[in-house]
């Protein structure tokens, strides 16, 4: 187990690597950023001086080094546009995108579970076919296009609750549907068939011989039986809602790290486009890890190799 | 899929076929259908609503939105069977070369593979998007860029598995000549997770096309694209509903067509298959 | 499974509310204006951007400001305007009894702290070349400022407007980043919370010298999306809100929220012809066909319902130096291939390559496509690429653009800071040159008296004018989205300046 684990980390260290320099190589692609910063009336001398002092005259392997030891330190250099270190800047951003993630998880879990075990119990049934139709919707609707509606109608047109930015409870609603939707269709499609699998089992059967209620049958046995795929989905849908932070948090102005990023990208201002890379291969990996693990746990039949 | 093989149809997937249907027909016969073209724009007329005269209104620069939502299919499914074809092909080389040799190859391919996976698919491709600039070729080349990993991994995979099989050990032990067995005895059997991994592709890529020239990234104006509609559109969105409505719904639709095709091909070819 | 995830959602809820600030009842609301980007930092005198510089203005007022239309500017710090006894000697009088947020006294020596600062290129100021020309600065005693300059250097009266003082005792001691973060100034309001990509929190100034302001708190939101700015405003959440496009206009009059109020800005748009590659646009004829071939009214009365102003020339009509007596291009197709065929061209055999920004400026993008197809109707075949905004940066800097580019340029209330620049070959955002051109601006930069300044700057407008160096456009019309409750005006040269806003009656 723990040499397992400690592979892993390795291979998550070597991912982060060259995650890191893959973004950093292809930054020089992009157009330069320097006088996107300055104003228009800079001469082209000062724009060297610039230049200058920010390394960028530098030859491609001066500067890979430079950066690559400074991020082994925490210092990822600072913010083109702002002047502070990148780091921090985006750190300050992580909970308000963790919030929402877990919020919206938490949304699509706590709908998309039960849908999903109440179609394959009541299979054919209208719940079930209404529910496959809300699926099949929901991972057919971008979520861009969902939330712009989401703001006309609510915010706008009813003005029931707020168009965008953090505050109240009512603020985490809107941006919440809009990245859950996704992740829920997915789960209630995969709760569905996984549930009308161990349902045709004969353990299932047995219990229900046995004269055991629908629901004990239903939540203690086949739930429980069907949650090992869940619980892997989980661990990786969690890392592309933080992919759908990025619009998600763009439309509705919420001060999380994925807006930061568009910005960055926008702006051509690279450290912070880096950290961006550096934490999010951070967290996908953990994320990867924690569904290996979890499969691992839940189901002893596997052998960590 | 072997010719002759019948497909049992059923009610959602008809319904899919008919949807893509409908937006391979309207991308084909844009011309034919429309007495417009794609960017003539009649600032008299902008931002009218829908009317005999323009079904799905007129634009800010006074674009028949129909128009437009037809020539914006053409590059959707460009872009969508392009990219899916292309990173396919990446894909399935990648994945056969790794799965097959084994070894040291296959564990640097898989680890570049992670590299590109450690991201969410949308701030990858917003990335290298951003990087090489906005245009038709360039987000389809991001596509690619970010798209063919996918394809490496199942088919890896697929390859794996398949290697492990009496069939294909026994040619192996009886020294067939390698590429006789990648021919006759991996690739036949690789097709059927290929067409149903990429009939969910096609809509993940049309999807991210959009998204990426929703954020301003994408496709270049004035070509239309759906997502670049929604670009334009959000800026008039309370005061011309038909221009983020009319796109949105075509991009749904065509969404939701090819998930359907994609759900009924796997539940019918290889209900194993979980993606 | 069902409870356990309604408690997880209830117990995150709870967790996340409790951070955020709850308004009290008792409080009164902020006025709040929407901004699409939180300030690059808060630091006086350190970067030029526009958003950065509409929040600091209100933390730190300025030496003087555009007032009144036309503008002409004001002494807000200063006493009065700047006295010039000879050439390269300017004298500013400070106005007395102005104290900083802290309690410091505002003097002499905070002026002349400030451009020694900004002069320093550690600290990497964005001004650093505009008071290149700086000798010394002196302070005979604390309300007089003396500033020598190398050589004549008439601009410095424009640099002077906006020029926001910091407080250097406080610079001193806490130093440049905290100072950055958490500024003390001398203006109407004060620093109060910058929540990140959030709220900049700002409270009146109980002690400015001017009377306080009758708004008691004020928030700037950051909200990146455009359409979700105006669905701040139509939900009444936000109070200001910049850039309504033309024909939302009428959508946010009738939301009964909000109204649109707008002026005339002393940003102009033009389409820059260049001509520093060989091609048919360094024929002066092809040039002005290209004026005459372009309907701008027709462009401007449709696209833009009005909100917008024809300039005849390079300047708006709102810049001091404007000259008057210029009449815009009429649009004669005719003409524009007569002329085109004098210079030996077929307009039919034409190609250009447009660029564009998008979402820059009021339909930028929009307009370069109603500009091709107007030239199309010519002949002429118009290629437009439409840039992401960095990009379109880089072409002009790098002189990678087409033919053809379309730019906005201000705020620009007098000529050098357009002429100078746009116009000499040398200088990064020009397209257009020509030794005569250089030269005869090279002569007006250096004149201090105003009458021969006024004079030099009407002849090179002139010339300007008949060179045709851009398909002169408009200057455009700034639009604000403003909420009923908030009696406020917006400003020509792009300020909001909360210090004058009220809370309209009820």
């Amino acid at each position: 187990m723990v040499q397992f684990v400690a592979r892993r980390l390795l291979e998550a260290a070597v991912v982060v690597l060259l995650a890191l320099t893959a973004v950093f190589s292809l930054q020089f692609l992009a157009g330069d950023p320097v006088k996107l910063f300055l104003p228009t009336d800079t001469t082209p001398k000062q724009i060297e001086e610039f230049r200058e002092r920010l390394g960028f005259n530098d030859p491609w392997l001066v500067q890979y080094g430079r950066f690559m030891r400074g991020a082994i330190r925490g210092d990822f250099g600072n913010s083109l546009r702002q002047g502070e270190p990148a780091l921090g800047l985006v750190m300050q951003r992580l909970p308000a995108t963790l919030s929402l993630s877990a919020v919206a998880m938490a949304l699509a879990l706590g709908v998309a579970i039960p849908v999903g075990v109440i179609s394959a119990a009541r299979r054919n049934s209208w719940f079930d076919h209404a529910g496959i139709g809300a699926t099949v919707l929901g991972q057919a609707i971008p979520g861009f296009w969902l939330g712009l509606m989401l703001i006309y109608v609510f915010a706008v047109w009813l003005n029931v609750l707020p168009t965008g930015g953090r505050g109240t409870w009512a603020h985490f609603i809107l941006p919440s549907i809009t990245l859950s939707a996704f992740v829920a269709a997915r789960f209630a499609r995969l709760t569905r068939s996984m549930m009308l699998d161990v349902l045709s089992q004969d353990y299932i059967r047995t219990a229900r011989a046995k004269g055991l209620g629908p629901p004990r049958v239903l939540y203690k046995h086949a739930l429980k039986n069907a949650s090992l795929p869940i619980v892997t989905l989980l661990a990786l849908q969690l890392g592309q809602l933080l992919g759908g932070a990025v619009i998600t948090e763009t439309i509705f102005a919420w001060p999380g790290v994925g807006r930061f990023l568009v910005q960055a990208l926008l702006n051509r201002d690279f450290p912070v486009v880096l950290v961006g890379v550096f934490l999010t291969a951070v967290v996908y990996s953990g994320l990867n890890l924690a569904a290996d693990m979890a499969y691992a746990w839940l189901n002893p039949r596997i052998r960590y190799q | 899929m072997r010719a002759g093989r019948r497909l049992p149809l059923n009610r959602s997937g008809a319904f899919g076929l008919v949807l893509v249907a409908v937006v391979a027909g309207a991308a084909l016969l844009a011309p034919l259908l429309s007495p417009y073209g794609p960017v003539d724009s009649n600032l008299v007329r902008s931002l009218e609503p829908p009317s005999a005269e323009h079904w799905m209104g007129t634009d800010q620069l006074g674009r028949d939105m129909f128009t437009r939502i037809l020539y914006g299919a053409r590059v959707s499914l460009a872009i969508g069977l392009i990219t899916v074809g292309v990173s396919g092909a990446i894909g399935l080389v990648v994945g056969i070369v790794a799965g097959y040799l084994g070894g040291i190859t296959d564990i640097v391919t898989m680890r570049i593979v992670d590299v590109w996976l450690s991201f969410p698919f949308i701030l990858l491709a917003l990335t290298v998007s951003a990087i090489l600039g906005i245009g038709l070729q360039n987000i389809i080349l991001t596509l690619i860029i970010t798209g063919w990993v996918v394809y490496a991994r199942l088919v890896r995979g697929e390859v794996l598995a398949l290697k492990a099989l009496d069939y294909v050990e026994a040619a192996r032990a009886l020294g067939a000549h390698e590429n006789r067995i990648i021919f006759r005895h991996l690739l036949p059997n690789l097709w059927t997770p290929i067409i149903i991994l990429s009939s969910l592709q096609v809509a993940q890529f049309i999807v991210a096309e959009a998204a990426i020239s929703f954020l301003g990234f994408g496709v270049q104006p004035p070509m239309a694209s759906w997502g670049n509609m929604l670009n334009e559109g959000k800026t008039y969105i309370y005061n011309a509903w038909w221009m983020t409505t009319f796109p949105g719904l075509a991009l749904v639709l065509t969404a939701l067509g090819v998930n359907l095709v994609g759900d009924w091909l796997r539940d019918t070819l290889d209900p194993r298959l979980k993606f | 499974m069902l409870r356990i995830s309604a408690a997880l959602v209830a117990a995150l809820l709870l967790a996340l509310t409790g951070s955020a600030p709850a308004p009290t009842a008792a409080q009164e609301r902020p006025l709040v204006v929407a901004l699409g980007a939180e300030p690059r930092n808060l630091m006086a005198m350190r970067t030029v951007d526009w958003t950065t510089n509409v929040q600091q203005m209100n933390i730190y007022d300025r030496l003087y400001f555009w007032d009144g239309m036309p503008p002409r500017i004001k002494p807000s710090l200063a006493a009065e305007l700047p006295q010039t006894p000879d050439d390269l000697t300017w004298i500013i009088k400070l106005r007395p009894g102005v104290k900083f947020h802290n309690g410091d006294a505002f003097t002499s020596e905070a002026v002349k702290w400030t451009i020694e600062w900004l002069l320093d290129p550690k600290n990497e100021s964005h001004y650093r070349p505009r008071f290149a020309f700086v000798e010394s600065v002196e302070t005979p005693d604390p309300l007089t400022v003396r500033i020598r300059t190398k050589e004549p250097a008439p601009i410095l009266r424009y640099w002077l407007v906006d020029f926001t003082v910091q407080n250097p005792n406080y610079v001193r001691q806490v130093g440049n980043d905290v100072a950055a973060r958490q500024p003390i100034g001398a203006g109407p309001y004060r620093f109060v919370r910058w929540d990140r990509d959030e709220r900049l929190v700002l409270e009146a100034n109980p002690n400015y010298w001017n009377k306080p302001p009758a708004i008691k708190r004020v928030e700037f939101r950051f909200i990146p999306d455009f359409s979700a700015r105006l669905a701040s405003l139509l939900a009444g959440e936000s109070d200001i809100v910049k850039d309504i496009p033309p024909v939302a206009v009428e959508q946010v009059n009738r939301s009964g929220r909000a109204e649109v109020r707008g002026v005339a800005s002393s940003r102009i748009n033009y389409l820059a012809l260049v001509n520093f590659k060989p091609g048919p646009l360094q024929d002066r004829r092809v040039r002005q066909a290209m004026n005459y071939a372009i309907n701008v009214d027709e462009i401007v009365s449709n696209l833009f319902k009005g909100r917008a102003t024809r300039t005849p020339g390079a300047l708006s009509s709102i810049n001091e130096n404007v000259n008057p007596n210029l009449k815009p291009y009429p649009y004669d197709p005719e003409r524009a291939v007569q002329l085109i065929k004098e210079a030996g061209y077929d307009p039919t055999k034409l190609e250009f390559t447009l660029d564009s920004p998008s979402g820059r400026y009021p339909l930028d993008k929009e307009a370069s496509e109603a500009i091709a197809a107007y030239l199309g109707r010519i002949g002429i075949r118009v290629r437009v690429v439409v840039n992401e905004w960095g990009t379109h940066l880089d072409k002009i800097i790098n002189r990678r653009t087409g033919e053809m580019f379309y730019l906005g340029w201000g705020p620009a209330l007098e000529a050098q800071g357009t002429i100078a620049e746009l116009f000499r070959p040398e200088r990064t955002y020009s397209g257009f040159g020509t030794p005569n051109l250089t030269l005869e601006i090279n002569k007006a930069l250096p004149i201090v008296d105003a009458k021969k300044r006024q004079a030099a700057w009407h002849r090179i407008q002139v010339m300007l004018y008949t060179e045709a160096p851009w398909v002169f456009l408009w200057q455009q019309h700034d639009l604000y989205g403003v909420n009923k409750r908030v009696t406020w005006h917006p400003h020509p040269a792009e300020k909001v300046y909360l210090h004058d806003a009220t809370w309209a009656k009820r």
